[in-house]
């Protein structure tokens, strides 16, 4: 689940806060805020740069894998409806998050054959955030945040 | 008997010259609970993005049960006019208190002299529990980890914490509470795998009322040891507008 200001106006409305009310509507302006700076406390930068209402798939060839921080990268090889190959820029969380979900570098290996569901960079071009990554086999590596180990 | 005499005498003086054992600090050890292992905040473990939580950590400044007073939430209606990210210069770690509610897992190393609470950006904090008071007022200026000092009630470890370096200072979008903020916690471990607690805070250059925050803590499952590492490899740029994904800097070509 993606952060947002769950409930925030129902809890300013419970309190007694009505429209119209000067303290309501600077509340109203920083829950307004809320998505968009919210994910900035989770990470070194902000994730508005990804359109998290998207989601496209990709399938290619790993380049490379970099399990790195602040961020782990995926270089991968993708045909376009050309046919023709292009390197995508893929980001994933930093490389401890990662080790909790049972992810390893060695994971994911030059050469392998990856499928990943991405957030699109907003304003285009070969990159995005990875959400979910499913290997040759099938099945999805590591485990989803959240779910039993 | 001269002789026993002398060795009598001689191992009265070699007793008052003994070392104080160490069985007394030992005992302390026992007394104390046992928090070992890796915890996590309850519903901050992130996915593979870094980003996806089950909700917003507790200081941030938007959350809408802070009790912010005016003047703090006009100050910051301001700011976000012209500064909607509430960006500022990246942080190397999480600073306090948002490391007591962040998404990086914590350790609690204790001893009779102090608890030491420190994550996996180095966060860290000592939280001495020999008695000693916070440092006068004189004496004492803000930080990003603030001073605390604490002590156990049974098994539940108290916490006074002052001289906090104005938190957004660190990291933006954190609770815009002032130096003169001071933060108390509560924290015990309710079962095995659980510790809980709450945190108020008192500033009444911001806030109009006492804010209390409540503190989860799951233990970890998928870490079995804490990682750091340095921002070595941070390809994140900025185009005017948005954060960009800078191309890797390997030896390859890249399209």
């Amino acid at each position: 689940m993606l952060l947002t200001p769950r409930g925030s106006r129902d809890a300013m409305q419970a309190t007694g806060q009505k429209k119209g009310d000067s303290m309501y509507r600077a509340a109203c302006l920083l829950v307004a805020a809320t998505a968009l700076i919210a994910g900035s406390a989770l990470a070194h930068h902000s994730p508005v740069m990804f359109d998290q209402t998207k989601q496209v798939t990709l399938t290619g060839t790993v380049r490379e894998f970099q399990w790195t921080n602040p961020h782990a990268y995926i270089q991968l090889l993708v045909k376009n409806e050309q046919g023709e190959e292009q390197e995508w820029n893929l980001e994933m969380g930093a490389s401890l998050y990662l080790y909790n979900l049972g992810w390893r570098p060695s994971s994911v290996k030059p050469g392998d054959t990856l499928t990943v569901t991405i957030a699109p960079l907003r304003k285009g071009g070969n990159g995005g955030l990875v959400m979910k990554a499913v290997g040759a086999d099938g099945k999805q590596i590591g485990r989803s945040a959240g779910a039993p180990q | 008997m001269k002789r026993l005499g002398v060795v009598c005498v001689l191992a009265a003086l070699c007793a008052c010259t003994e070392q104080p054992s160490v069985a007394p600090r030992v005992e302390r050890f026992a007394q104390l609970p046992d928090w070992s292992g890796i915890w996590v905040a309850d519903g901050l473990e992130p996915g593979i993005d870094g980003f996806s939580m089950a909700r917003m950590p507790a200081f941030l400044v938007v959350n809408p049960e802070a009790p912010w007073n005016e003047a703090t939430t006009a100050k910051l209606q301001a700011e976000l006019a012209k500064n909607p990210g509430l960006q500022v210069a990246p942080a190397a770690g999480w600073g306090y208190p948002l490391m007591m509610d962040g998404a990086p897992p914590l350790q609690f190393l204790i001893t009779p002299e102090e608890t030491v609470i420190f994550n996996t950006y180095r966060d860290l904090r000592h939280v001495y529990t020999d008695g000693r008071a916070h440092p006068p007022d004189e004496d004492r200026w803000a930080t990003t980890w603030g001073d605390s000092v604490g002590r156990w009630e049974g098994d539940t470890l108290v916490i006074d914490t002052v001289s906090v370096r104005e938190p957004n200072k660190y990291f933006g979008v954190v609770a815009w509470l002032s130096d003169q903020a001071h933060y108390s916690e509560r924290l015990r471990r309710v079962s095995a795998d659980r510790i809980e607690g709450e945190m108020t805070i008192e500033d009444p250059a911001t806030l109009t009322r006492t804010w209390v925050i409540k503190l989860a803590y799951k233990r970890a499952t998928g870490w079995d040891r804490l990682i750091h590492d340095s921002y070595a490899n941070d390809r994140t740029g900025f185009d005017g507008q948005f954060y960009t994904i800078e191309p890797p800097t390997d030896p390859e070509p890249t399209q």
